[in-house]
């Protein structure tokens, strides 16, 4: 199905006055919610591989291609996860690697590495809000943020693109770009169909749209999705295709060595 | 035919006034519409090719309207208590509506790639506050061992860092700056100075003072000029309608320029200064003349008529050249210029339209007996004038060899001196020197790497050009090339980036700070560089399709001199080393612009001088019917303009827009004092050939009146010299001084040659020349 972004929530002034506050139908907390809507949307499966087709678009509506193979691996228990891209194009850039080793409690290991002059090198960032590989996604938008470190409060219900949805919103305990998202979970789904950020002055900075949601191996797959900044005008549109979960890839897929020999059976690279 | 316009308004007075006034009335209400424009780039049309490149380069690069904020500490920035504050500043400027968060630039919100034993470390310039003296020495070091940083996030010395603000809306600049120094006004301590530069500002801060100019000084003008006809007249009744004249013709031009939708420039801002004293020439003629005549007609009408009968020729004449003067700045192909121009000639005819209306019908609206009780004051008062001019006369006459050999001098000199003329302008000039932004664009041109951008674009035929390693290695080789330039502080450029990736990918090693040689590393170096900042940071410098790109050439001076310099440099540089095949190179950039407006002005207004100078002389030949008395009636606007333009050669002053616009101005209005010196000269000498009392009697009334006239303007545009704007200071003083020459030249040079030409017009001449030759009033003296 395809979900084209609605204007907001609409209210549903009868059905809030039945809730409880800060609980849904379902007597959920609004963590608990948010918590639900983590697990779907990045930890499906034991692991994921995905061709991802990404799209950066300037204001000015010129875009910049790249095309990778994107494999995740979760490590229970807790939320630590694995990943690995694989660049094939642009062209000049095939075979570059790129790992991220995400841990729950500190800040990720990440790794990339350079074909042309067979060099890896060990990244340290201390900000998990910075960009993914130039996009409008941040890390924590490819890997989720921890539901501890935010206030989450439910508000009333709303629909996006004709589906119902819980309205969370949520502040970040610490000081980062935004101080306020508010989040459209689809109630069947669990998906975020939809999340608006808003700095200190108010102002929408970012908004986040799954526009394309499908049901792949069980789980219902965000497979078309765009970050939009709303103050540069600078957008990105992830496209996923190929996805398949339970793929059974191993640790040793993300090691130092398949950084310079990657791993072909699952990477298609030649 | 046109005379009848006059009998109308003296037959029927109170309809005229009240048209007149009505028609003022609308054209003011066109006043609220009044739109400013300050905006640098209106100095070219708009489809002028280096604006559109200009304005394509602005779109591929997405370079946005930013406010650049300095914070200086003498004690130096980089110390952990002043780190605090300045975080602070940062903190609240990003809390500011209108700013455009994600692309400040900042030591807290850019991200600086060093590395270490093999470690890539991605963080902020100042990712946590210092807590020790050497924590905040390391930010300093980490930021002066960076190309990309240094000398743009903090002076070398640490004595300063820059925070670069782009904002959403130009017309936001000025509110956000008052926020920002708001901000730092309670966050800084007194020690710690804030500087404010940036186009927006200046041009938001220009436009501000343009309106206060303009409410004060065209004010003051109209009280000086007030003042002047009181102290010639006497008699506040018989001065108002003139100062009528001044005003209505102001808000005619004015009006219809509002009206027709064109923009107040700063050019178009001086209207009513220049306006006003112009208005008035023809009026103090009128009531010169009348005055004269008045006591011995005894009645308004018949005295009016016979003023208007005798002047209308030489009014409609002295007006038509001076518009032409001004009209002829179409020819400068510099819109602003042109709207000048063009409202300024209207004004003017609108002004003789004026004085040929509301003059008479207003004199009809006094009572008869007023005149009578007051006209006797009047031919007393000679004062000054009377003693000194017929004396003058007298010697420039007997010392007429002498007069010619001096002129022929000083006009050599002039030439001289307008050969030594240097063309030059730089916009941030025109506000007064100790002018806060002056100020802050000398501080900041200290401290930083420059903030006159200008830009060097790179364009290669296909998709993928600038990352071929020899154009990215050309790139590189043009910035050592313009760096080496004094004007030039910093250069950057996707190249830098590339070199930087190089070094820090190899442990900072400087030697490794190059351009690969192959073409997927250098690709790969780019991505890394993508991939370990945000999406905006490439765009400033190449385009998604890397088929363009940009060089920043920041220059720590602006003036077009160092422009065209470092054009040059670049220019012999890439004529001696071939550019890669199918790249091209041109100059862009808002120093570029001005530049090249500059160029075109220096043609523009050659073209407009000479384009006026023949016109003019074709209406003198027309006016004199002699090719002779033409050439010679050209004789003080061409040495006004030959030894003020020497002067400025000589004494060294930059030759830039308000000087240049001067020129057009002398034309017009020099001119003035021969039309009315060989007129009234011939005239006489066609009642009587003697050539001597002829000279004598040209010292007397007709003297009087050329001197009092060019008092009037002089004076009239010295209230200019009170503003803040250069501009305007420059025009007041030099026009004064063109005037000062001109008037000096009619009666110095004039005397001399009219006694050679008298002697032929002796022989040819038995009074056909045009009707005005016979006016009477030589006969009654």
């Amino acid at each position: 199905m395809k979900i084209r972004p609605r204007c907001g929530c609409r209210m549903l002034p009868v059905l809030a006055l039945c809730l409880a506050p800060g609980m849904a139908a379902g007597g959920q907390s609004a963590k608990d919610i948010v918590r639900q809507s983590l697990q779907a949307l990045y930890y499906p499966g034991k692991d994921m591989r995905v061709r991802v087709n990404m799209k950066l678009v300037n204001s000015a509506g010129k875009s910049r291609l790249r095309e990778m193979t994107l494999l995740r691996k979760n490590i229970p228990p807790g939320g630590d996860q694995r990943f690995f891209v694989y660049f094939h194009t642009p062209a000049d850039v095939k075979g570059m690697t790129f790992m991220v080793w995400k841990y729950l409690d500190k800040q990720d290991d990440r790794w990339i590495y350079i074909p042309a002059i067979h060099l890896v090198r060990r990244i340290a960032a201390s900000d998990k809000r910075s960009s993914f590989i130039g996009s409008d996604f941040t890390y924590e938008d490819l890997s989720g943020r921890d539901p501890d470190d935010e206030d989450h409060r439910l508000m009333p219900e709303g629909v996006v693109s004709g589906r119902a949805c819980h309205v969370v919103e949520s502040h970040p305990h610490t000081k980062v770009d935004y101080v306020r998202r508010v989040s459209w979970i689809d109630k069947t789904w669990w998906l975020p169909l939809k999340e608006e950020y808003f700095d200190a002055r108010g102002v929408k900075v970012r908004v986040f749209t799954a526009d394309k949601v499908q049901r792949i191996g069980g789980h219902w797959t965000v497979t078309r999705r765009t970050m939009r900044n709303e103050q540069t005008g600078h957008h990105t549109e992830v496209v996923f295709t190929k996805v398949a979960y339970d793929v059974g890839f191993t640790l040793e897929v993300f090691t130092e060595q398949s950084l310079r020999r990657p791993p072909s059976q699952w990477t298609d690279s030649q | 035919m046109a005379f009848n316009v006059v009998s109308y308004s003296m037959d029927r007075p109170r309809s005229t006034v009240l048209l007149l006034v009505l028609i003022t009335l609308g054209l003011g209400l066109q006043f609220p519409r009044i739109h400013i424009d300050t905006d640098p780039e209106n100095m070219l049309e708009s489809h002028q090719p280096d604006r559109e490149t200009y304005r394509r380069a602005k779109k591929d690069f997405g370079i946005r309207d930013m406010l650049v904020v300095g914070i200086v500490d003498e004690r130096g920035v980089f110390r952990p208590e002043t780190l605090i504050r300045v975080k602070k500043v940062i903190d609240r400027i990003l809390e500011i509506p209108g700013v455009i968060t994600d692309d400040v630039i900042s030591l807290t919100t850019t991200n600086n790639v060093t590395s270490a034993g093999g470690m890539l470390q991605i963080r902020r310039v100042m990712d946590s506050l210092p807590a020790t003296q050497t924590e905040a020495d390391a930010i300093q070091q980490a930021i002066n061992a960076n190309p990309l940083l240094e000398e743009k996030l903090s002076s070398r010395d640490g004595k300063g860092i820059a925070i670069y603000v782009p904002i959403s809306q130009k017309d936001q600049a000025h509110r956000i700056g008052a926020a920002i120094e708001s901000i730092a006004h309670t966050e800084l301590q007194p020690q710690q100075k804030l500087y404010l530069a940036g186009l927006p500002i200046a041009e938001d801060t220009f436009g501000v003072e343009m309106f206060l100019q303009m409410a004060l000084v065209a004010p003051l003008t109209g009280f000086a000029i007030l003042a002047l006809l009181w102290i010639l007249f006497r008699k506040l009744t018989y001065i108002l309608p003139a100062m009528g004249v001044a005003l209505f013709s102001v808000v005619w031009s004015q009006g219809l320029l509002i009206g027709l939708g064109f923009t107040v420039h700063i050019m178009s801002s001086m209207i009513p200064v220049f306006l006003m004293p112009i208005a008035v020439l023809d009026a103090v003629h009128i009531l010169s003349e009348f005055y004269d005549r008045y006591p011995r007609m005894g009645d308004k009408y018949a005295t009016m008529k016979q003023t208007m009968e005798v002047l209308f020729r030489p009014m409609l004449y002295t007006s038509l050249t001076t518009a032409v003067g001004f009209a002829s700045l179409v020819f400068a192909p510099i819109p602003p210029v042109q709207v000048f121009g063009v409202f300024i000639a209207f004004g003017i005819m609108a002004a003789w339209l004026l004085t040929i209306t509301l003059i008479p019908a207003w004199t009809m609206l006094i009572r008869e007996e007023q005149f009578a009780k007051s006209f006797g004051k009047l031919r007393e008062n000679r004062g000054l004038l009377a003693a000194i001019l017929p004396p003058f006369g007298r010697l420039v006459l007997q010392r007429r060899g002498t007069v010619m050999l001096c002129a022929g001098l000083l006009f050599g000199l002039g030439i001289y001196g307008v050969t030594l003329i240097k063309v030059n302008d730089n916009p941030v000039n025109w506000f007064a020197k100790n002018h806060r932004l002056r100020i802050a664009d000398r501080e900041m041109n200290r401290l930083f790497g420059g903030t006159y951008m200008a830009y060097l674009l790179v364009e290669g035929k296909r998709k993928g050009d600038i990352k071929r390693p020899e154009v990215m290695r050309y790139l590189w080789q043009l910035q050592q090339v313009a760096t080496r330039d004094p004007a030039v502080g910093r250069t950057s450029s996707v190249a830098d980036i590339v070199a930087q990736v190089g070094s820090v990918l190899h442990d900072s090693d400087p030697k490794r700070r190059q351009i690969p040689r192959d073409a997927a590393e250098l690709s790969q170096y780019l991505m890394l560089f993508q991939m370990s900042g945000e999406p905006g940071d490439l765009a400033n410098f190449v385009d998604y399709d890397y088929r363009l790109a940009n060089i920043w050439v920041q220059m720590k001076r602006g003036d077009n001199r160092e422009m065209t310099r470092v054009e040059r440099v670049v220019g012999d540089y890439t004529r001696r080393h071939p550019l890669p095949s199918g790249v091209t190179v041109r100059w862009s950039g808002l120093t570029y612009i001005n530049m090249v407006w500059q160029h075109l002005m220096v043609i523009g207004m050659r073209n407009s001088v000479l384009g006026g100078a023949l016109v003019v002389f074709v209406l003198m030949i027309i006016l004199f019917r002699s090719i002779v008395i033409g050439f010679v009636s050209m004789l003080p606007l061409s040495f006004a303009i030959v030894l003020s333009y020497g002067l400025v050669g000589l004494v060294g002053r930059d030759y830039d827009m308000p000087i240049a616009v001067c020129s057009s101005l002398a034309i017009g209005l020099a001119v003035d004092f021969a039309i009315h010196f060989l007129q009234r000269y011939r005239a006489q000498l066609s009642v009587n050939p003697d050539r001597v009392a002829a000279n004598d009697y040209m010292f007397s009334e007709p003297g009087r009146a050329i001197t009092r006239n060019a008092l009037v303007v002089i004076l009239g545009f010295l209230p200019l010299l009170i503003s803040n704007l250069t501009p305007y200071k420059t025009v007041g003083l030099f026009f004064a001084l063109l005037m000062t020459i001109s008037v000096i030249v009619t009666l110095a040079m004039l005397p001399g040659i009219a006694w050679y030409m008298g002697h032929r017009q002796a022989r040819s001449n038995n009074g056909q020349g045009p009707p005005s030759d016979k006016e009477p009033e030589g006969v009654e003296r």
